[in-house]
């Protein structure tokens, strides 16, 4: 058996010691890397008296490594690195050991009396868990766990899967292998169990929670929009009623308006589901039509946000063809021309109403008018290049000088995207 | 929508770092073990913009996940940090509500301040607490007037804001408002802002 740098007993004390804390701890919900410096700070803010004493770690401020209340674990960086090197070493020797003999024991150990069913296994778990804890893209490590965990029977196992995730997302949010490993679990749970709604709603809680702290995280934002895949038609509607706050306090993400895009396609798809489950289309109509007037309001509200005005170009597009179109049974061909009706055309001049509303930049600079105009010009074009015949309406009904105003609006600041609109 | 902290600056000619009078922040969003650096960054940051923040002028300066704005009103100066979200406008209206609050609280008395303040202003931490909704400051917008006449100055980074020469970098490692700690939790973050993480 392969040796480390030194006897088994000797080294390894502080992995052991992380060990320990999180054992004795399961209820830690935060991990972090903290400055050496810190610790006193940390015991003064969380109200420690000087009688509390890890009784594992001398009261010495040099060689503090591990900071444990209220559920928090803080890891110093001073042994960081080290830590991290020596839990590495012990998995991959662990997962050697599990790999060459499964979960049994070996010859030796068994007449030693010294094997005690589940170690292997066990020691995997418990040290695979220690490194993703330090370095969460660590693959190997992933993969390990997935092994032992597709053997298990127990829903469980799973869910306590999740938590070690969520534990560890606390510190890495942006952690791609992490994120996938939540997608595997979950196939997992909906393969083997039934998929309890609970938990994608939970899922779904967990991303909009951690979205608000880590800024741009586009690994969460994807996760969100993953779980719709798993969603029925009236889990979808209470997403989009729930995450609606949430989008209009948050007006410069685009992730969480691309989310509800997601949710929105989904009740779309259902509109034509054969065998008599269809959505009811008069119900998807009303919700459209809410979010087409939220938006609005919203767009007025936060003058020049681009998110706001994307979102804006799906709503509008998909309600000329599914909604405002005369009623269609089945679904619309794409590239199939859309033919005029009264109420695309009510539909088109508010729209151009809107449009000539936002091209008026008043002579402050407080508000983004300038962008409010780009983003309503760059959308009414968007929208005709969609749907050539629209391009007739709005020339028409803005006249000349201001369609001038508009493409010129859009050449000064975005030129090639003016190139790419016009362009046939 | 989210105002992070608010602060009341004493900005004059003669001392080379404005001092701080009024300061209200809340951290509670942000990881456990990173509260204390966000309070001592702003505090830097509120400085290093205030210092830059010319009298009668008005500017906003994106850093990281946030938006700083300052007003400087007369020497008597006004931060706030709010997110991408908090509309311009109705964050300088509140910077404004908070200097006029501040002088009839405490008239010119900042004017001979010396050194930072430690004293919690009341009416500061109510304000962070109150604004966090934008309505709330669009109804001060009713009464200010003087808010449409003047221009803001927009840096998209803080590098904008400093002077020619003079780097982000060493203004951190030399302020002695950052601690050890938040010196490490800097370069940390400024390698693991974008979307990969390698430890």
């Amino acid at each position: 058996m392969r040796q480390g740098p030194c006897s088994e007993e000797g080294c390894f004390t502080v992995l052991k010691l992380f060990e320990h804390v999180l054992e004795s701890d399961p209820l830690i919900n935060e991990v972090g890397f903290i400055h050496p410096s810190q610790f006193n700070l940390l015991d003064e803010e969380a109200g420690s008296s000087s009688v509390y004493q890890n009784e594992l770690q001398p009261n010495n401020e040099t060689s503090r490594k591990f900071w444990n209340q209220d559920h928090k674990l803080g890891i110093s960086t001073d042994i960081l690195v080290q830590l991290c090197k020596d839990a590495k070493h012990v998995f991959l020797l662990a997962f050697e050991e599990y790999k060459r003999h499964g979960n049994a024991c070996n010859e030796s150990q068994i007449e030693n009396f010294s094997c005690s069913p589940g170690t292997p296994e066990i020691e995997v778990m418990r040290h695979s868990q220690a490194v993703l804890l330090l370095s969460s893209d660590f693959g190997t490590a992933w993969n390990a766990r997935k092994l032992i965990l597709s053997k298990k029977d127990q829903l469980s196992a799973f869910t306590k899967e999740l938590r070690l995730s969520e534990l560890i997302l606390s510190n890495s949010p942006k952690s791609e292998s992490t994120w996938s490993h939540r997608r595997w679990i979950i196939k997992m749970i909906s393969q083997r169990f039934s998929t309890p709604q609970v938990i994608i709603t939970k899922e779904s809680e967990l991303v909009e929670s951690i979205g608000e702290r880590s800024k741009m995280n586009y690994r969460a934002w994807y996760h969100r929009c993953w779980l719709v895949s798993y969603m029925a038609i009236e889990q979808v509607i209470q997403e989009l009623n729930k995450s609606k706050r949430w989008a209009g306090l948050h007006v410069a993400d685009s992730s969480c308006f691309h989310y509800r895009r997601r949710l929105m396609l989904k009740i779309l798809e259902s509109l034509y589901v054969k065998g008599g489950n269809a959505y009811d289309k008069s119900e998807a109509r009303k919700i459209w039509k809410e979010e087409l007037d939220w938006n609005k309001e919203l767009v007025e509200r936060y003058v020049g946000r681009e998110a706001l005005w994307l979102h804006r170009r799906f709503l509008s597009l998909n309600w000329i063809i599914y909604f405002a179109c005369n009623d269609l049974d089945v679904s619309p061909e794409p590239g199939e021309s859309i033919i005029m009706n009264e109420e695309i055309a009510i539909f088109i001049d508010n729209e151009i109403h809107l449009l000539e509303s936002s091209m008026i930049v008043p002579d402050t600079k407080f508000e983004d008018f300038q962008a409010q105009a780009l983003h309503a010009g760059v959308y009414m074009l968007w929208l005709t290049k969609k749907i050539p015949e629209l391009w007739r309406m709005v020339e028409e009904k803005l006249g000349t000088e201001k369609v001038k105003c508009v493409l010129s609006t859009i050449a000064q600041e975005r030129p090639s995207l003016l190139h790419h609109l016009v362009n046939v | 929508m989210k105002i992070t902290a608010l602060l009341v600056l004493k900005c004059a000619p003669e001392t080379s770092d404005p001092v701080i009078l009024a300061n209200a922040s809340d951290v509670s969003h942000f990881g456990y073990f990173q509260r204390s650096s966000v309070k001592e960054f702003v505090v830097f940051v509120g400085r290093t913009v205030a210092s830059r923040t010319p009298p009668s002028q008005r500017q906003s300066v994106q850093h990281e996940e946030y938006k700083v704005h300052a007003y400087n009103r007369n020497g008597l100066c006004a931060v706030g940090f709010m997110d991408d979200h908090y509309p311009v406008r109705s964050a300088f209206s509140l910077l404004n509500q908070v200097l006029d609050e501040y002088q009839k609280s405490f008239g010119e008395a900042w004017r001979s301040a010396k050194e930072d303040s430690s004293q919690p202003w009341p009416y500061l931490t109510e304000a962070l607490n109150k604004f966090q909704d934008p309505a709330e400051a669009d109804k001060l917008l009713k009464i200010q007037r003087e808010l449409d006449e003047t221009k803001i100055i927009l840096h998209k980074t803080i590098d904008s804001v400093l002077a020619r020469g003079e780097k982000l970098d060493s203004l951190v490692e030399k302020s002695s408002d950052l601690s050890m700690a938040s010196q490490m939790f800097y370069k940390q973050a400024k390698k693991t802002n974008s979307c990969c993480t390698i430890l």
